[in-house]
């Protein structure tokens, strides 16, 4: 049995969850910081993949990143990356697929925080940093947490974006999801039943994990 | 000012916070090292319907040159699109002869189209019946659905539309048609009684690999046009095709190559 595509499809969500932290911890605050028009409207772009189907925005990212176009083909000649059928371009389109399940709950989570917990830190004479890194995330932890595995396992269970620029090429985009429909496509079904189990499990423990984690929190994933 | 409490409250939470990135880290690292790096192989794209021979032919070509082959299937028209956008294929083993041709126009193949097989379109049930008599069968109400190909980018799809108009019987069954997206699908579709008929390739009902029983009758071949089956090398960065695919590719116009595509019901040259 191959297990190429389970170790595939961790490494696309290990990677994509850590860069999206850092995008999501960013982005998060700025929208967690006041009201404006700018911000209703990034919230709003951001939160189309929850919305899109998948083929849509696989369709477009196909179109942009093809080396036929002129986008695409300037980063390939440019950066030497090719960012369709690559494992490049997955980790780029399940970001993009997978802000709105880490920027919004960071965001409820920094707003829900009452503003006296900065003002202290700031009386203190802690600067705006600081206080973001050890006053705000440690009070959010469990926004941020949820936010980090409502990505990973949303990107386990991610096929179409994947199909559409990935394609199914082993150990470059063949991830766990598309080895399934590749097994049955086969009519090897012993195969498709193994990765199928596989990612059952897997995906069961790390909720279960987090719903064990989140018991002292007073925080459930669900909320 | 409840400096105290705010202290040891960030003090706690942290601790645990830089335990839990530590962890995150430690667990990435121990996944970068378990992915190791595969070794030199030559990727194909081949048509659905040879899937099973080519896994023979996988065999023989791996037993006698000890070239690893990575195989990745899916109808001609797809897999011709992904290599339009840049898919990362040395070889393109099609259903038909117009979707390598097209490459080939766009200056993305080192060789013209060579036929390497020519394909046998069959009609196939599941359940016990005589299929001699199918176009009037296909009539009947005992017949609710009926699978094919997606005629627009699977050839064997296209036969299977061809022969249903030219036996004049289009019109009165297409109600009953049931499109999979390539011939593999169809497999499926009629191997586990999803359609009550299906129109595959006759590779499906020749492979050794079956386990169940499969009524079939050939579709007579002047009922469609032939399905010539072309490959092409693909043109690669390194701007010439690497010495494996080049192997490859002569392996597969060679008698021990055409002995299997014969035994799997194709005809070759």
């Amino acid at each position: 049995m191959d297990l190429g595509p389970i170790w595939l499809t961790f490494k696309l969500a290990s990677i994509t969850t850590l860069l999206l932290l850092i995008i999501g911890l960013a982005i998060g605050y700025w929208l967690s910081k006041g009201h404006s028009f700018l911000k209703l409207m990034a919230e709003a772009v951001l939160t189309l993949p929850l919305f899109l189907p998948p083929s849509v925005l696989g369709f477009y990212l196909l179109i942009a990143f093809s080396p036929r176009n002129g986008l695409g083909k300037w980063i390939l000649d440019h950066v030497h990356i090719q960012l369709v059928f690559s494992f490049e371009g997955l980790v780029l389109a399940s970001i993009i697929y997978n802000l709105p399940f880490m920027i919004g709950p960071i965001k409820s989570g920094l707003r829900a925080l009452s503003p006296s917990l900065s003002e202290a830190s700031y009386t203190l004479g802690k600067s705006k940093w600081e206080t973001f890194i050890r006053v705000l995330l440690p009070n959010a932890q469990g926004s941020i947490i949820t936010g980090i595995v409502q990505t990973f396992a949303h990107t386990l269970g991610e096929f179409g974006v994947v199909l559409m620029i990935g394609g199914n090429i082993p150990g470059i985009t063949r991830v766990a999801s598309i080895a399934i429909y590749d097994s049955v496509e086969n009519m090897d079904y012993n195969r498709a039943n193994a990765y199928s189990l596989i990612l059952f499990g897997i995906t069961f423990i790390m909720v279960f994990l987090l719903y064990i984690f989140n018991q002292k929190n007073l925080k459930s994933p669900l909320e | 000012m409840d400096s105290l409490g705010l202290g040891l409250f960030m003090r706690r939470e942290s601790i645990s916070k830089s335990l839990f990135m530590k962890n995150l880290i430690l667990f990435l690292s121990l996944l970068g090292l378990s992915l190791n790096l595969k070794s030199q192989t030559i990727r194909v794209a081949i048509a659905a319907n040879i899937q099973s021979v080519m896994k023979e032919i996988q065999t023989d070509f791996t037993k006698k040159n000890n070239i690893e082959l990575e195989l990745v299937s899916g109808a001609s028209g797809n897999l011709a699109n992904q290599i339009r956008n840049g898919a990362p294929f040395e070889l393109f083993l099609s259903a038909d002869l117009a979707s390598p041709e097209s490459l080939y126009k766009e200056g993305l193949c080192f060789n013209e189209v060579k036929i390497y097989a020519r394909g046998s379109l069959i009609i196939c049930s599941h359940s016990s019946q005589s299929l001699k008599t199918w176009k009037n069968r296909a009539l009947t109400d005992s017949i609710k659905k009926i699978g094919l190909a997606n005629p627009q980018i699977a050839p064997y799809g296209k036969a299977a539309m061809e022969t249903l108009k030219k036996e004049g019987i289009y019109d009165k069954v297409k109600d009953k048609l049931i499109q999979g997206e390539s011939i593999s699908q169809v497999n499926t579709y009629i191997t586990n009684g999803l359609v009550d008929l299906g129109f595959t390739a006759k590779s499906l009902v020749l492979d050794p690999n079956l386990k169940q029983n499969l009524y079939w009758e050939a579709i007579n071949p002047k009922n469609y046009s032939p399905i010539d089956q072309g490959m092409v090398l693909i043109k690669t960065p390194s701007g010439k095709p690497s010495p494996g695919a080049q192997l490859f590719y002569k392996y597969l116009l060679s008698p021990s190559a055409k002995a299997i595509f014969k035994r799997y019901g194709y005809l070759v040259k």
